[in-house]
């Protein structure tokens, strides 16, 4: 029933009519199209939904509508007044304390409610402030700032100042280019877009985590009044779906098998989604069970009932690499030990939730709005289900609330959209709910870890050997590519002269796992980290010590034919042991203080796309011969200057998911150009627009998107020389361009504006385009089974001490401080590099202590949601320290390497190392809970007690 | 995650309100503050045509001070009585809860009435409440009734009320002299973590230092909040030394029936308790000073 209510928001009254049941949240959002508050969870967990009600933050998504009608709302869009930012947000923009964006609106409110009350509030009185509002990718550390220096930025302050006074092109920290939009709430979602006659799409998932599809019956759906188009497994295409080419094993929506919890079944559309809700309880599905395997190392055992009949076993890929002789190398080694650890199934957790919209043209060409961070695998995955060229496929990527792997693949709500749509022939939006969001998955594989490790008298590594059993789920996904990662990344850091890797990637009843931040590392490194400390600790050498000893260095071919450039490993190294103070510590802190270390590095973008060396623009083609080297370039980039010369614009379809990315490469493209950054305008959201560039994966964007727009940018420099030349009198080969002034080489006196040149190269030529693009180098990698796998044209290293204090009574862990060193080449936008190690700090601490999906025996998921799943809140993030060391990478563009997923790899290892320096017990099973440390500590004592026992007793005759 | 079809009653009195719960059993729910009420119906978790809602009863919210104590009206948010100025001196226990459950948006919504009353085994306020010798005041369209705290919820999501009976008040007695309270609470992070074990202590001490009278609850490791009787048997006369306090935490141990769960084992919840005890028992004494 509906009713006619006012509502007075942002001071300005609203007449609408509601149903009862409708909560503030999607009044705001589905009705007054107020889309700046957020949903990100639907229970108060996350605090996106933030509204001010009479001044004070409360959670939109626990209030209905209906009694809310004689209060005060305050929304996001209500702060700013008459387009100025309020001195809150110019903070917030000028200080770093955003990145995705998605937290923000709700952020910023609470603190503005916070500072409205306390004008001058202390750190902790900020984060209590805070602690309802979690953000998954600044670590806290530049909201905090933002909300501090709050004062800086009054009416006039630092903000209102024209950006081109102050440097923006490389190494200059800019604030994002997208942050005025999101600190106001004008920056789009996908979910925030509706369309002219859109309808809403859901999938019913499977109920249970493995049987066999008996019978489907929608009719009782398809009756419902508003539901427009039901589709199971019987309607769709019979072709498979997945990312890795060795093994596409999804079904659209089930054929005959469902294998996990939320497997896809069918899917609804209606007019809108609480319709599409009811339609999806009205099918009817008769399942068979079948036995369900939750455990990875049940699962590989003789007997256990196959997930995937086709296959002959659950083992979907065996990687078995063997480099030098490790079992001589352990026998000449001076100390062998061997550990097994365990690591979790993590859970990206992005703040904003999957979300698609597609939409048919009459010709047959489908636009497909994602939230996803690799627009051209999606163009590519969904041409190869829907059976047309990709060339009749547009993908626009609105902002993207986060990603860190789990939007890294073409999703269901990609696929059903599209068909939905064709099917009722209207737009179908598909938003997933925070519990499909865990449902899907594609988080991090559980690993299983035996490692070995053998050194000399020095400490200096002979031998490593690893047997590692990757948990990943009911589908492949990336799993091929992560059992390789799981091995191949380990000797980028040491010197390993000798090493054996066997990974076997094993299928549960679970949701598919895929490659979250460091695709396949952290948890091998975080075993490798700690097997070296506890070596450290057993031969009395200092751990940061030992790392040195066997430190990679520059230019150097690892015993895997990876391919080291730049390297100041050890550099960060003595930047984290000074800052730290570390020898002032390690060993000397009261019991429940503890310090620890742990190191890490990534490649800067893989040396191979998914696809491998193949043209991957038609999906039609087979697959080609493999050779090593790209056929087509990674990442490409136009930019087009405006015909009065006074912007350019860059076009590259580089995925923007929070990152950063379209911010460093407008300072990398502006630079090149010769003018600031403000003068660039970015169009990097439409495939319509953007030249193909693969996407945000692999920590691959500012090394290689940052070449193409880096040349795209010179390419116009070039073409705008002879006029400038001209003008000035000089040789083109004289001329220089910076800060849009055009100038001749070592006389700057005798300048001309940039625009005036490119005015006449317009008037002479026009349009004034440059182009560029990026192939890695020919050749990486070796000639071994999975050599392309960790190949990259260049590494990041970093080393992370971490500080913790533990409650020895209750297990609990307070995370101080972080110190933290890279070596990211060149920074392009510090503020940009910090701002993601501070993220992955407080990622990887978090899943080092208190993150894990947990399932029960019959697969079912226990704790799909934001207070049952844990991630760090503003409270619970460390103090950080954010450095990096010099350095210069060569093949990089102005000397950059990486920084997104490298960050992370250091701080698991890390955390361990000072929970066991606090407690003196090793806990290798992750997360590190506060019942296992009490647990391990108290077996710990009654061990000690028996040895003491023992040792007291009369020695006797053996 | 849409709540299905439901109407919302506003009710403007207390007997309003009882009428309507009256009316619509078994068919109805009170919404409150809301937080739990909303995600448990767009979780399914019941569902109901209809809901009281009782934010236009005035007379329900703040927090007076009255001859024997503090009058909590259930409608009172937690963030009221958070900041009011009356919870002071002894009653400032009543903040280690009330500042450090959920969220502060959560806070700002959640009610003093759905924290007691909707009996969910981990509810922060109950034990302290509790431990402070609290009563709760009932009203119906029968006229009122008091019930001690410890007896209004007799487990998960149940409680003694009766179909159109509410919470109205909750009334904390003015504590004696040199008296000290004290709630530990053991969450799996620093913020919006679930109570896994909760201990509320309340003393009062005479002159020589022994104990007059003691109380001590127990939340999220029982069906519902659980009073450790025991231990004021134990406590009262004694002087509190490390002894007494090790035996008062293995009572309160024995007490709890917790189970296993994500957030920990039985095994574990009952050691926790025992360590909170100590430490409430602790930070009570601390309280009343020297």
């Amino acid at each position: 029933m509906f009713t006619a209510r006012t509502f007075t928001i942002n001071g300005q009254q609203y007449d609408v009519a509601i149903e009862d049941g409708e909560t503030l949240l999607d009044v705001l959002r589905d009705r007054l199209h107020l889309t700046g508050t957020k949903k990100g969870c639907d229970s108060g967990d996350c605090g996106a939904c933030t509204v001010l009600i009479d001044g004070e933050p409360l959670n939109s998504c626990l209030l209905l509508a209906s009694t809310v009608e004689d209060r005060s709302i305050t929304t996001i869009e209500g702060l700013a007044r008459n387009g100025e930012l309020t001195p809150l947000q110019k903070s917030f923009v000028a200080e770093g304390g955003l990145q995705c964006g998605y937290c923000t609106p709700g952020m910023v409110l609470s603190a503005t409610a916070l500072l409205e009350r306390n004008p001058d509030p202390s750190a902790d009185e900020i984060k209590d402030a805070l602690a309802g509002n979690l953000c998954r990718c600044t670590g806290y550390t530049g909201i905090l700032r933002a909300v501090e220096r709050c004062k800086n930025y009054l009416e006039g302050g630092q903000c209102a100042k024209p950006r081109g006074v102050e440097p923006s092109g490389v190494g200059a920290s800019i604030p994002r280019i997208d942050a005025a939009d999101k600190v106001t709430g004008r920056a789009l979602y996908t979910a925030d877009i509706s369309l002219p006659y859109m309808v809403h799409g859901k999938i019913l998932g499977s109920p249970i985590a493995h049987g066999l599809v008996k019978r489907i019956d929608v009719s009782k759906a398809k009756a419902l009044p508003g539901v427009l188009a039901v589709l199971t497994g019987a309607d769709v295409t019979d072709t498979k779906h997945g990312v890795s080419p060795a093994r596409y094993d999804e079904d659209v929506l089930a054929k005959d098998k469902v294998r996990h919890i939320g497997d896809p079944v069918a899917a609804v559309a209606a007019v809108d989604e609480k319709t599409a809700e009811r339609a999806l309880k009205l099918i009817e599905v008769e399942y068979e069970r079948l036995p369900v395997l939750t455990d990875a190392m049940e699962a590989i055992k003789e007997g256990a009932p196959l997930i995937h009949e086709k296959y002959k076993s659950n083992i979907c890929t065996t990687v078995d690499f063997n480099f030098g002789d490790v079992e001589t190398a352990f026998k000449e080694s001076h100390y062998v030990r061997e550990e097994t650890f365990v690591g979790n199934n993590v859970f990206q957790s992005p703040l904003e939730p999957h979300a698609s919209i597609s939409t048919w043209s009459h010709d047959g060409n489908l636009t497909l709005y994602t939230s996803t961070q690799v627009p051209p695998y999606v163009q590519y995955m969904m041409a190869h289900l829907l059976h047309i060229p990709l060339g009749k496929i547009r993908v626009i990527r609105p902002a993207v609330g986060g990603g860190f792997g789990t939007k890294a693949a073409t999703t269901p709500l990609d696929i059903c959209s599209a068909l939905l749509s064709r099917a009722c022939g209207r737009p179908v939006k598909m938003v997933y709910s925070r519990e499909e969001m865990f449902q899907y998955g594609r988080g991090r594989h559980k690993q299983h870890m035996k490692i070995k490790l053998g050194v000399d008298r020095e400490g200096k590594i002979k031998a490593v050997k690893s047997e590692v059993h990757l948990d990943g789920g009911a589908y492949t996904s990336f799993g091929v590519a992560t059992a390789y990662y799981a091995g191949s990344m380990i000797p980028t850091l040491y010197k390993i002269p000798n090493y054996r890797y066997d990974g076997y990637r094993v299928m549960t009843n679970k949701p598919a796992c895929g490659a979250m931040r460091g695709h396949g590392v952290p948890q091998p490194r975080f075993a490798f980290e700690c097997l070296l400390s506890m070596a450290a600790d057993d031969l009395g050498i200092d751990p940061i010590e030992i790392r040195r000893r066997n430190a990679m260095t520059p230019n150097t071919m690892t015993v895997n034919d990876l391919d080291i450039g730049s390297c100041e490993f050890s550099a960060t190294l003595d930047a984290v042991a000074g800052k730290s103070a570390w020898k002032d510590k390690y060993g000397k802190l009261p019991k429940g203080k503890g310090i620890g270390i742990g190191c890490g590095g990534f490649v800067s973008g893989a040396g191979y796309c998914i696809y491998r060396g193949q043209v991957q623009l038609s999906h039609e083609k087979g697959r080609e011969p493999f050779q090593k080297k790209s056929i087509f370039p990674h990442a490409n980039a136009v930019v087009r200057v405006t015909e009065d010369g006074e912007a350019a614009v860059l076009m590259i379809g580089a995925a923007e998911i929070g990152q950063g990315s379209d911010t460093v490469l407008v300072q990398m493209c502006a630079q090149s150009l010769g003018i600031p950054a403000s003068r660039m305008r970015m169009q990097s959201a439409d495939s319509e627009i953007s030249p193909l560039d693969l996407g945000a994966y692999s920590s691959r964007v500012t090394f290689m998107a940052g070449h193409a727009v880096s040349r795209a940018g010179a390419m116009v420099l070039e073409k705008m020389k002879p006029y400038a030349a001209a003008l000035l009198g000089c040789a083109a080969s004289e001329v220089e361009a910076r800060d849009g002034t055009v100038f001749v080489r070592g006389d700057a006196s005798r300048s001309v504006l940039w625009a005036e040149v490119a005015r006449k190269c317009f008037n002479a030529d026009g349009p004034l385009v440059g182009t560029g693009w990026y192939k890695p180098p020919e050749g990486l990698g070796g000639d071994y089974k999975g050599a392309t796998v960790g190949t990259s044209p260049a590494y990041s290293f970093g080393s992370s001490v971490c500080e913790v204090s533990v409650d020895l009574e209750t297990g609990k862990v307070k995370i101080d401080k972080f110190t933290d060193y890279h070596d990211c080449g060149t920074p392009i936008n510090p503020q940009g590099v910090h701002g993601q190690v501070e993220g992955a700090i407080v990622m990887g601490a978090g899943e080092t202590v208190m993150e894990g999906v947990a399932f029960g025996d019959d697969g079912q998921l226990l704790n799909p949601n934001l207070h049952g799943y844990l991630i760090m809140t503003i409270k619970d993030a460390p103090e950080i320290f954010s450095g990096v060391v010099d350095s210069y990478e060569p093949r990089g563009p102005f000397g950059a390497k990486e920084i997104g997923e490298g960050s992370t790899l250091p701080v698991l290892g890390a955390v361990a190392h000072a929970i066991a320096n606090a407690t003196g017990v090793w806990i290798k099973d992750l997360p590190i809970t506060p019942e296992k440390i009490v647990n391990a500590i108290r077996q710990k004592k009654a061990a000690d007690a028996a040895r003491r026992e023992r040792r007291d007793e009369p020695v006797t005759a053996k | 995650m849409h709540i299905p079809s439901i109407e919302v009653h506003k009710a403007a009195t207390l007997a309003e309100a009882s009428a309507l719960l009256g009316r619509f059993s078994p068919d109805v729910r009170l919404l409150a503050g809301g937080t739990d009420v909303l995600v448990d119906l767009k979780t399914a978790r019941f569902s109901v045509g209809h809901l009281v809602a009782l934010g236009g009863i005035k007379k329900l919210r703040g927090v007076t001070e009255e001859r024997d104590g503090l009058r909590i009206g259930a409608l009172t948010t937690i963030t009221e009585l958070d900041r009011s100025p009356l919870v002071a001196g002894a009653y400032a226990a009543l903040r280690d809860a009330t500042s450090r459950m959920a969220t502060p948006q959560v806070r700002n919504a959640a009610t003093v009435g759905g924290n007691v009353a909707g009996a969910v085994p981990c509810a922060d306020l109950p034990p302290i409440l509790i431990a402070m010798n609290a009563t709760a005041l009932l009203s119906s369209d029968k006229g009122e009734r008091t019930v001690a705290l410890e007896d209004l919820v007799v487990g998960p999501r149940t409680t003694v009320l009766r179909d159109n009976e509410l919470l109205a008040a909750v009334n904390v007695p003015r504590p004696p002299e040199r008296f000290g309270a004290a709630y530990a609470r053991f969450g799996l992070r620093e913020a919006n973590a679930i109570a896994v074990a909760g201990v509320a202590v309340a003393l009062a001490l005479n002159d020589d230092r022994t104990v007059r009278s003691a109380r001590i609850a127990l939340c999220a490791v029982a069906p519902a909040p659980k009073f450790v009787k025991e231990a004021t048997r134990l406590l009262v006369g004694r002087v509190l030394d490390e002894r007494a306090c090790a035996q008062a935490a293995a009572l309160a141990m024995e007490a709890a029936e917790p189970i296993s769960d994500l957030r920990g084992s039985a095994e574990y919840r009952r050691e926790l308790v025992g360590t909170l005890t100590r430490r409430a028992l602790a930070a009570a004494q601390q309280r009343i000073g020297r």
